[in-house]
């Protein structure tokens, strides 16, 4: 008896004809608490349905939040000087630039030799168990024959080489200082090529050097001609020799000087 | 904490060292070098040991695993932070941005409503306690 009107007021209440929504489902429970949905249905002759409410589709404002995304959030948080400081910085891509006293190749990726620090947290190594000291029996395990490591085990010794070190690094050591070895070789080998490049510049001006001599030369063997009294005579019959050449040079020099 | 973060990081350096010492005696083994050698793996045991000790005092120090993949990669973990912080910066600022645009998208809209439906927007207005669209 108690269950019945129980039922009943919960069928009424998932009835889709008490749905303001006849489309949504009945099954899930939408409470209006702002009293907007309210609408007054009459029947009989003339069946109405009237919102009372002011709007049908009105909801509840968003709770004002006080700390939203519209605030620089950086500020608010005094990260500011954090910010500016690794953002202004040229911060070097590579790992050894940052544990630069650690020995050895570490630049290159950890899953390659299987010594990745993901890898100790998926699987974490043995632990709990105390370390003790080892004995001279212990020890004895590790008695090693004398000579040099067999030829496969000797990668780790392999210091990679660094490309373009000293690239910017020319003018690092003056002249007077004393230079590594293996920057002196660098060092030397740029020399060799500036000075090629010097020495391929002092030859093409040494040319061009040539050629305007050369020139000036023939203008001023062509000048003197005109003016000298030998021209007339010369000119009728052929050029001068070699010397003749070199002579009214010299007579022309000698009247540029007067 | 820093103090302690010191310690260990003294220490693993110190680790390291060692290891980079037993390397170069067994590159190149002579006999006479098995009693350094011993010496040396002693010291070894005694730094993991010195590192288990310092355990406890860095508990609650948190790292976020994806400075792990940096590392792993062989990047430098600095460059996390600066990306973090470019990260958040950006989402920030685009949030930012996605309030103003709302807001000015409304106070239009009200001012749109408003010349076409003013007693509506009146009574709406009245509801949402604001007499006036905010500009």
């Amino acid at each position: 008896m108690m269950a019945d009107p129980f039922r009943i007021s919960k069928v009424e209440q998932y009835s889709p004809k008490s749905s303001p929504r006849g489309s949504r489902s009945p099954v899930v429970p939408r409470q209006d608490s702002t009293g907007t949905l309210k609408a007054t249905i009459s029947l009989g002759k003339n069946p109405s349905i009237v919102h009372t409410g002011p709007f049908y589709l009105i909801k509840e404002a968003p709770g004002e939040s006080e700390l939203t995304g519209a605030t620089n959030l950086m500020a608010h948080y005094g990260l500011e000087h954090s910010y500016n400081k690794s953002s202004g910085r040229k911060v070097k891509d590579t790992l050894s630039s940052f544990l630069p006293n650690l020995p050895g190749q570490i630049d290159s990726s950890g899953y390659q030799d299987n010594s990745s620090l993901r890898s100790v947290i998926d699987k974490p190594p043995i632990g709990g168990k105390e370390l003790m000291m080892l004995n001279s029996m212990q020890l004895s395990g590790f008695r090693l024959h004398p000579g040099p490591l067999p030829e496969q085990y000797r990668v780790f010794n392999q210091v990679p080489q660094k490309k373009n070190k000293h690239k910017h690094k020319r003018h690092k050591y003056k002249p007077g200082e004393a230079v590594p070895h293996h920057m002196e070789v660098v060092t030397s080998q740029t020399d060799l090529a500036l000075a090629a490049e010097k020495k391929h510049k002092k030859q093409k001006r040494h040319d061009d050097d040539k050629e305007r001599r050369k020139r000036k030369k023939e203008k001023k063997k062509k000048k003197s001609s005109k003016h000298s009294p030998e021209h007339a005579a010369a000119s009728g019959g052929g050029g001068s020799g070699g010397g003749g050449s070199g002579a009214s040079s010299q007579n022309n020099s000698q009247i540029s000087t007067q | 904490m820093s103090s302690s973060l010191e310690q260990l990081e003294q220490s693993l350096e110190q680790f390291v060292e060692n290891i980079r010492q037993i390397k170069i005696i067994v590159s190149d083994f002579q006999p006479q070098g098995q009693n350094v050698l011993n010496q040396k793996i002693q010291t070894v045991v005694s730094g993991l040991q010195e590192i288990e000790k310092l355990k406890s005092q860095v508990q609650d120090v948190h790292v976020p695993l994806e400075v792990f993949d940096y590392i792993d990669s062989g990047r430098n973990p600095q460059l996390y932070t600066k990306d973090c912080m470019e990260k958040a910066m950006n989402k920030n600022e685009a949030v930012r941005g996605k309030i103003d645009s709302y807001r000015r998208f409304r106070a239009h809209l009200l001012v749109e409503l408003t010349s076409v439906f003013p007693a509506e927007m009146a009574k709406y207005r009245a509801i949402r306690g604001d007499e006036r669209p905010s500009s």
